[in-house]
């Protein structure tokens, strides 16, 4: 009986330990819940409204831009006549990537996230230079990522450890993106030299690719090209 | 004795009861924690794209504002017919550029090869990573052997040899970029440009970087032959 009630009492006092530590540890997790939670919300509201304000510029620029444009045009359309003239301008805007461009071409779609697909190692840059640097091999005679021309300077660069710049401008989403390639030239030749070159190994890599001869219709380049330090050697022959 | 086992059954239960209930209670607080930190992270990357999207917006912009007040400036249809043709030819590669500037020289090793071959010789891939790197750093004109690099140019490694605009070219190959020297030196810090250090340490091949005083030139391309592309209107 004795024996018992020392048992008893040693279990007790333990377990009131116990039980007033988990108390008073419960207590603090809720106020720090409790000022965390404050910050989060506080947080959250501003992302959210930065994002819509950037949103919203993002949609104005859009706009501004179509405007511009338009205003461009109809400039050039008012003041070159000559249908010569008109051509030669064609031709050169279409060699700088300045001018959209519809033709005869391929569309190279490859997923690397997504249902039933199992990739371990995403589509990285070198990836898409490579394929860049096959279609020109091809005779493509303009190409597109995601929307982005490829022209001379064009740049294909990691920012971060996620984002993928073409012309320094993010072409990949967050969670996953599909890459669509254009490309104008000889169908059958673009078609073989990415079929034997480039697809095969993205396939193996578990990654989902799509290849369709179509007419496909090139946007311009948008960036616009700065010349601050290089000069022309002679004046053109133009 | 019975009742008193009992009762300390009861009073040890009931600890063990309150002890289950407040664990399950914290965990529980922890993670709820956690998640909300989750979906912050989340959304910080696309506001960043965001950012960087419209920056680059406002930087096009400025560049159509700049076309469009030329457009308005020019005198005449005719003078700005020539003038446009002359930049879309500047901008097309098409004349001869001169300028401040890098040159990059790489080359074969001409030692006894003992290791793996592959790393004695000087790879396409290397070449294309090297000009991605410059015009990333702001170059305005790139040539490779007096090759100059268009919208067009592939850099194709065919055996023995690398086809830059349907010609052969073979070592040592001399990268010529115009462009800010100091942007274009810091461009270059990246693994690859390391990686042919230590190869020019191991295996004895070239690596060597200039920065001239004196302008640098870059010749001008061929026009490209259209055959299949048409122009359109953007829409």
């Amino acid at each position: 009986m004795r024996n018992l009630n020392k048992h008893v009492v040693t279990v007790a006092t333990i377990a009131a330990i116990i039980i007033g530590f988990l108390i008073a540890v419960q207590i603090q997790t809720k106020e720090e819940a409790d000022t965390a939670a404050q910050i989060q919300s506080k947080r959250l509201a501003q992302i959210k409204s930065v994002t819509e304000s950037l949103t919203e510029k993002n949609k104005k620029l859009r706009e501004i831009q179509e405007q511009l444009n338009e205003q461009i045009n109809s400039y050039r359309e008012k003041n070159i006549n000559n249908p010569l003239l008109i051509e030669k301008l064609n031709e050169l805007k279409m060699s700088d990537g300045t001018i959209a461009v519809q033709g005869p071409g391929i569309r190279l779609k490859i997923q690397d996230s997504g249902q039933n697909i199992d990739v371990l190692f995403p589509i990285n840059t070198d990836d898409l230079r490579r394929i860049v640097n096959t279609l020109r091999f091809a005779g493509a005679e303009a190409i597109s990522i995601n929307g982005q021309r490829i022209v001379f300077c064009t740049s294909i660069v990691m920012s971060g450890n996620s984002t993928i710049l073409v012309n320094s401008v993010p072409i990949s989403k967050i969670g996953g993106t599909t890459y669509e390639i254009l490309a104008i030239g000889d169908q059958t030749v673009l078609v073989d030299y990415l079929t034997n070159l480039e697809i095969l190994p993205l396939k193996q890599a578990g990654m989902k690719v799509d290849l369709t001869k179509e007419i496909v219709t090139i946007p311009a380049y948008k960036g616009g090209y700065t010349f601050e330090y290089a000069k022309t050697i002679q004046p053109s022959n133009y | 004795m019975q009742p008193n086992k009992n009762i300390a059954i009861g009073l040890i239960t009931l600890c063990l009861l309150a002890i289950g209930f407040f664990s399950v209670v914290l965990i529980k607080a922890y993670y709820q924690h956690n998640k909300a930190d989750d979906v912050q992270e989340a959304s910080l990357p696309s506001l960043i794209q965001l950012e960087m999207e419209n920056e680059k917006l406002t930087q096009e912009n400025e560049n159509l504002w700049e076309e469009l007040t030329k457009l308005q400036a020019a005198d005449g249809a005719a003078a700005l017919a020539s003038q446009q043709l002359e930049e879309a030819s500047i901008n097309a590669c098409l004349v001869g550029m001169t300028g401040p500037g890098i040159k990059i020289i790489l080359d074969d090793s001409r030692e006894e090869r003992i290791a793996e071959a592959g790393n004695y010789v000087i790879h396409e891939e290397y070449l294309s990573a090297l000009v991605n790197a410059l015009w990333n750093g702001g170059a305005e004109a790139i040539a490779i052997n007096n090759q100059r690099l268009t919208a067009h140019t592939e850099i194709f490694c065919s055996g023995s040899y690398i086809q830059i605009n349907g010609t052969r070219q073979m070592p040592p190959y001399h990268i010529v970029a115009i462009g800010n020297q100091e942007n274009l030196k810091s461009a270059l810090q990246f693994y690859l440009w390391d990686k042919l250090g230590e190869y020019q340490q191991l295996y004895g091949i070239t690596r060597k970087l200039e920065t001239p005083k004196e302008p640098l030139t870059v010749p001008a391309a061929k026009q490209f032959t259209f055959k299949y592309a048409q122009p359109v209107k953007e829409g």
